[in-house]
């Protein structure tokens, strides 16, 4: 049974309160963190070998690390925006214990230095914002967000920002950008935000569930924590599932749990008479696993072994019921929608493999159209500004990649279906030649 | 601000040793192992490379990922491929993407034969196309402004015109909307895209997309020869090329001075060529004849004009405006002082300073130069509006404090558009640049421990300014480092008390510590475009070239007003100005005019002194036909090369004045433009030994050459006693008036067709308080008077004006703020 730390009194109630929250030992973290050296703390979380939960992977202690000592404004952004197709933990998290993530980003700000933190949240997610907003009053109340924070000498202010709907504010560029008040686009890296990010200071980006786990970690030692999951992936992991499962809904999992447990153990598996076609492991942007790839190890370093990637830890299953074509045609369409258009692989290559699959899936391609599809892919993957371009193409190329047949199998069938109908509802050949006559 | 020392670093590119700056970035690195990387978001002078297009990508061992080379600088022993496999993949790719929804319009496209784009796929495209889908499609073309048309469907999302306007310009107007493929540009608030500088953008486009509008398929560019050559409109003095077909000037194009703009243009200078091509343009000479202008022959011109001129002998008063060469203005002095034996000669609409000032004003010693604006620690803006006065220095400005953290501070009367980015911004009444120097001098003293506090308070108030900002400005004048830059109008030096003013200045300039600092200095906009160069020549009533000593002084530009006027004077010699569009105090010229017995003008166009009151009119040239050369503010000689020649019967300036001389029995020995620089630099001890051939296509400073040290040195370069002035004068119920100059004030920006939209009407910028009280409105008509002359003006309300102060518009055709005396008007409600 998994250990769990982040969804241990999930569905206690009142846990949104700060009251309910500190009788469970919240803030605990925080307080043996201000009696801590900044250094001691990222050197634990160093220690804790937690790896980003955002999408990245890239290690929390390490990220931190990166920003320079020195009395510059130096500022924390909590990344909330939650955008990715079948990604929903965050907002599970945020709404059911938001003071478990300010908590966080309390001591990662006092961590890195920073004294101004934002949280950057979805627009979509209006209760949460206003759960957040109820939270962080409490704490202000509290004096845990101010000036000297309980007599450490570390003052800082933490604001909540609503977004207005796009994805690509969750990349973490485009999301300062649109924080500064500016159109949501990627910006060129280097500079990194550790060295130039929000208002050109030293900015430290984080997952929600990233930052949500910093005080566990304080409160239970990095090295302790390291015990939890795989050496390269440790601790746990919320995961959404989602898809044709029966049961579908966040699991905080233990890293390098096996995919079946998760998706048939805690996800109930595919419903009565159904099979797993395909599934993503990492969100919608992930290249898609098959169900030999079932027994292995949810954790980063086994799923980018088997050519995909944990992601943001969303599994969306799909059951045999449906068809390829549709799926890889849904996905593109959302990336092609979400494309910022900056740079020119990912804005003119996701419409144009939109474009593609839509004549694909109507019946007007060849096989020929595969090949130049799956090639559009390779010109979009490692070419584009920031990785949405490659979070179209890389599922999209191995959907082409591993379900060949059926792309083809559907062409033809389209095919025919349309010779058919043109057949039948067009006019005896007498007819035409007597309209014009 | 050292300017940053350059390194060289060595790397390999596709096997070759190349030996580059460190720093610069990898595509301009390749090019010193002459590696050509293509590119189309890449644009330096942009700034911060943005990464959009991926043109650039390239192989960089060590890194997995291809990178783009317009943003990874070079490093030592950095080993990079342009021509691998993988390489020519994505550099086809890139041009595969970019060409699925270029519609392929190149017959019809004005870039097409210079459009990166075609050479890009040409030389690094796979020359096929996948793409069978429906290509994008918008309404194509729209006017994104009367001067530019945009087709969205050759766009390529580049993003440099919206940088451009975002970063550069800073005018904000520019935007995409919408996301992904749908992305277009457009103002973000869908009025047209009208701003200063503008037309930049059509030159910064990489395609089709941005075009000029009157250019719009006048030519392709197997039919045009390019000219290099230097706009005169203003003291500015870009660097352009133009675009001549057929003898006509076409288009002009800027032709990047690191030293002088940056590779920028405004939108006068970019348009304003029309002027050259128009009806309106005098191309012949002509004679007063029963009361109107009739052409006549040249013989018959120059023969009258010779006769009359003759008749008048000594009692000729001559001026030359701001648009004279240094040749034209040194051959002018000769023919009026050495065959015309007058001294009344002068360049300066603002009245005469001492010869002294001059010197000390001028002396190289003191001289910042155009790129010290950018590297300085601290500039302050002095009574001047750089776009208005010298545009271009308004993006150099925008630019220290964007890239450079300069500290920028803006002293004058009217609000400056620079106003948002200064640290700081002090306002004074208008033509109180004396008491506020003052001010500023004892604000200085008083930072440095000296108890002059009350002074300040004192000398302050007399300014019409707040003492506080004074104390403010000295603070950040003395504690942003030692390389300050004061940029200052030549209205400074304007008026009856100009010459304590400019005493002041140097005051200040000496409590900086700006003299011999290289880096620091003073940069003056001079009134006209080659104000310097002129005073410099020998154009002014109390010196002669290389601002010697004259025997005797002659009358300044009033001084001959009056004596015309007053009979003393009875020929004028107008060279390249109307008095009534280009000078202060119409009704004095007016006087003058009404009464002369004789005037003789070189003019482009009739405008209303001209019309009125010339006897002969000898055709002038356009820029675009002059030889010669004109000297920049900050000392720089720059050589002007006709691009076409001279239009209808049109001669040059210099044989017309040497024709004269010898009609008037003296040989000036010029018989070819060069010959005319030749005497000049010969006259001049500081340009010793400068030829048209050393100064080339970039011109060269003078005061960095070693000649410099012939420049007189003044008596004294100050400190100066100085009283204090009167203070300002109270409005009590009426305001003070202050003058601008707006940039489209120019009869070629009234007779070019595309420009003629923006030539200014008299407008009354009021501080919003004042409109309140007033009961205005903008938009409100108004007349503007004071001692029985007025003006009539549309109200325009202006943030940041000061209180009890009203600014109306100088050499405009109507209602220019020249008619009013001040210092006091009343506005009234029309
Ligand atoms: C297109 C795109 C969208 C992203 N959306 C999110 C998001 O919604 N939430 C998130 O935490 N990270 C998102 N990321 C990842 C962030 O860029 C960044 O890696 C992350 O916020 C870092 O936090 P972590 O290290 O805690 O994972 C996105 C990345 C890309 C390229
Ligand atoms: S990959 Fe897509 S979303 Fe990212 S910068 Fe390029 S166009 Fe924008
Ligand atoms: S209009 Fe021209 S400059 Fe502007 S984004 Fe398009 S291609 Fe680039
Ligand atoms: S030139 Fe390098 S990305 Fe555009």
């Amino acid at each position: 049974m998994t250990q769990l730390i982040l969804f241990k009194d999930i569905d206690e109630p009142g846990l949104a309160t700060l009251e309910v929250y500190q009788r469970r030992g919240g803030y605990e973290g925080m307080r043996k963190a201000l009696g801590m050296s900044r250094d001691q703390l990222i050197a634990e979380l160093e220690a804790s070998g937690l790896r980003g939960r955002g999408g990245a992977g890239f290690s929390m202690g390490k990220k931190a690390s990166f920003i320079p000592k020195g009395t510059m404004d130096k500022y924390l952004v909590c990344n909330a925006d939650e955008s990715e197709p079948g990604t929903f933990k965050d907002r599970e998290l945020m709404q059911k214990c938001p003071h478990m993530l300010i908590e966080g980003m309390i001591i990662a700000a006092y961590a890195v230095g920073a004294n101004r933190a934002f949280i950057y949240i979805r627009g979509e997610y209006e209760l949460q914002a206003q759960i957040l907003e109820r939270a962080l009053e409490e704490a202000r109340g509290q004096g845990y967000i101010g000036e000297d924070i309980l007599g450490s000498g570390h003052s800082m202010t933490l604001w909540l920002h609503r977004g207005a709907g796009a994805y690509i504010c969750g990349e973490e560029t485009a999301l300062l950008d649109s924080l500064e008040g500016k159109r949501g686009n990627p910006r060129l890296k280097p500079p990194f935000p550790a060295n130039q990010g929000l208002f050109q200071g030293p900015t430290l980006i984080n997952n929600v569930e990233t930052l949500a786990t910093v005080p566990h970690i304080i409160r239970m030692g990095g090295e302790e924590y390291a015990k939890l999951g795989t050496p390269g992936s440790t601790g746990t992991k919320l995961v959404s599932v989602s898809g044709n499962v029966r049961n579908p809904g966040n699991f905080e999992i233990e890293l390098g749990t096996p995919a079946r447990e998760i998706i048939y153990g805690l996800a109930g598996g595919p419903h009565e008479g159904r099979e797993v076609k395909f599934w993503f492991p990492g969100g919608s942007s992930s290249p898609v696993l098959l169900p030999k790839d079932l027994d292995l190890p949810y954790d980063f370093d086994s799923m980018a072994k088997a050519g995909s990637m944990l992601g943001s830890g969303a599994i969306i299953v799909i059951d045999d019921a449906n068809s390829v074509v549709d799926v890889a045609l849904k996905t593109a369409k959302f990336y092609r929608h979400e494309s910022c258009g900056k740079c020119t692989p990912c804005r003119e290559g996701t419409n144009w493999t939109v474009r593609m699959l839509e004549r694909i899936d109507s019946g007007e391609a060849t096989p020929m159209d595969l090949d130049i599809m799956a090639s559009v892919q390779e010109q979009i993957i490692g070419n584009c500004l920031c990785v949405l371009g490659d979070a179209m193409a890389m599922p999209v190329g191995s959907m082409i990649a591993k379900f060949r047949e059926e792309f083809e199998a559907h062409i033809e069938a389209a095919r025919e279906r349309n010779d058919a109908l043109t057949t039948a509802v067009a006019p005896p050949e007498a007819l035409i030649q007597g309209a014009v006559a | 601000m050292p300017r940053p020392e350059t390194r060289m670093v060595t790397l390999s590119i596709d096997g070759r040793e190349v030996t580059a700056p460190e720093n610069v970035m990898l595509v301009d690195g390749a090019k010193y192992g002459d590696v050509e990387i293509p590119v189309f978001c890449y644009e330096p002078k942009l700034g911060a490379p943005v990464g959009a297009c991926r043109m650039c990508l390239v192989e960089i061992e060590g890194i997995p990922k291809l990178q783009t080379a317009c943003s990874t600088p070079v490093k030592d022993g950095m080993v990079v491929h342009t021509q691998t496999a993988r390489v020519h993949a994505a550099q086809e790719a890139i041009v595969e993407f970019l060409l699925i929804n270029h519609p392929l319009d190149c017959p019809v496209c004005d870039k097409g034969g210079e459009c990166p784009l075609q050479d890009i796929s040409f030389g690094w495209g796979g020359g096929r196309s996948r793409f069978i889908e429906p290509k994008r499609h918008f309404q194509k073309p729209l006017a994104l402004s009367p001067l530019i048309a945009i087709d969205r469907e050759r766009c390529i999302l580049c993003y440099r015109c919206v940088r451009f306007s975002q970063e550069i310009a800073e005018d904000y107007q520019l935007v995409l909307q919408e996301r992904a493929a749908h992305t277009f540009v457009a103002t973000f608030d869908g009025h047209p895209y009208v701003a200063p500088f503008s037309g930049n953008i059509i030159e910064l486009c990489p395609v089709g997309a941005l075009t000029s509008q009157p250019y719009r398929f006048r030519a392709r560019p197997w039919d045009i020869e390019g000219s290099g050559s230097v706009c005169t409109l203003c003291p500015a003095q870009c660097n352009v090329n133009f675009t001549v077909r057929d003898e006509r000037v076409l288009r002009v194009l800027a032709r990047d001075h690191a030293e002088v703009d940056d590779g920028w243009l405004c939108d006068k200078g970019r348009f304003a060529y029309q002027a050259v091509h128009v009806d309106e343009r005098i191309t012949r000479p002509m004679i007063r004849d029963g009361g109107e202008l009739r052409p006549v022959s040249w013989e018959r011109a120059l023969e009258h004009a010779a006769s009359a001129l003759g008749r008048a002998q000594a009692r000729v008063g001559a001026i030359a405006g701001g648009e004279t060469t240094n040749e034209e203005g040194f051959l002018l002095q000769r023919l009026v002082r050495e065959v015309l034996l007058s001294n009344d000669v002068d360049s300066r609409a603002g009245g005469s300073l001492s010869l002294d000032l001059h010197r000390a004003l001028g002396a190289p010693a003191a001289q910042a130069t155009v790129s010290d604006l950018e590297f300085a620690d601290a500039v302050l803006v002095l009574d001047c509006e750089p776009v208005d006065d010298a545009p271009i220095l308004d993006l150099r400005i925008r630019k220290g404090v964007r890239r450079r953290r300069v500290e920028l501070a803006v002293a004058t009367s009217r609000p400056s558009s620079l106003d948002p980015n200064a640290r700081l911004r002090v306002r004074f009444a208008p033509g109180c640049a004396e008491a506020f120097l003052l001010a500023l001098e004892a604000a200085i003293g008083t930072a440095a421990g000296e108890p002059r506090r009350e002074e300040v308070a004192r000398l302050a108030q007399a300014a019409g300014a707040d003492a506080g900002a004074v104390h403010a400005l000295a603070d950040l004048l003395t504690t942003s480092g030692d390389d300050v830059v004061v940029l200052w109008g030549e209205r400074v030096t304007g008026g009856e008390r100009g010459e304590y003013a400019g005493r002041a200045l140097l005051n200040v300039a000496g409590r900086l510590g700006l003299r011999d600092r290289d880096g620091a200095g003073l940069l003056c906009v001079p009134a006209g475009t080659n104000g310097r160069g002129l005073a410099e020549a020998g154009v002014l009533p109390n010196a002669g070239p290389g601002l010697s000593e004259v025997e005797e002084a002659g009358r300044d530009a009033a001084g001959i007003a009056a004596a015309v006027a007053a009979g003393d004077l009875v020929a004028l010699y107008l060279l390249h100005t109307d008095p009534l569009r280009d000078l202060p105090n119409r009704g004095a010229w007016e006087a003058a005019l009404d009464r002369a017995s004789l005037v003789v003008a070189h003019a482009a166009f009739l405008t209303e002194g001209i019309r009125a009151h010339a006897d002969v009119v000898f055709p002038a040239e356009s820029y675009a036909e002059k030889e010669g050369t004109v000297t920049h503010p900050d000392g720089r000689l720059q050589r002007l090369r006709p691009a076409i020649g001279h239009q209808g019967e049109t001669r040059a300036e210099w044989q017309v004045l040497a024709e004269l001389a010898r009609r008037l029995g003296r040989d000036l020995g010029v018989h070819t433009g060069p010959m005319a620089t030749d005497q000049l630099v010969a006259a001049v001890p500081f340009y010793a030994g400068i030829t048209l051939d050393e100064l080339g296509g970039k011109g060269l400073r003078w005061p960095a050459r070693e000649a410099a040290s012939a420049f007189p040195a003044p008596a004294t370069a100050g400190p100066f006693e100085l009283e204090p002035p009167a203070p300002a004068p109270a409005p009590n119920g009426r305001l003070r008036l202050g003058t601008f100059r707006s940039i489209w004030a120019a009869p070629e920006v009234e007779v070019s067709p595309a420009l003629k939209f923006l030539h200014p009407r008299q407008r009354a910028e009021l501080s919003p308080a004042d409109a309140q009280r007033l009961k205005l409105f903008p938009g409100d008509r108004v007349t503007v008077g004071s001692d029985g002359h007025s003006v009539s003006a549309i109200v325009a309300l202006r943030d940041g004006a000061p209180e009890g102060t009203v600014f109306l518009e100088t050499a405009i055709p109507e209602d220019s703020a020249s008619l009013l005396e001040g210092p006091l008007v009343e506005v009234r409600k029309a």
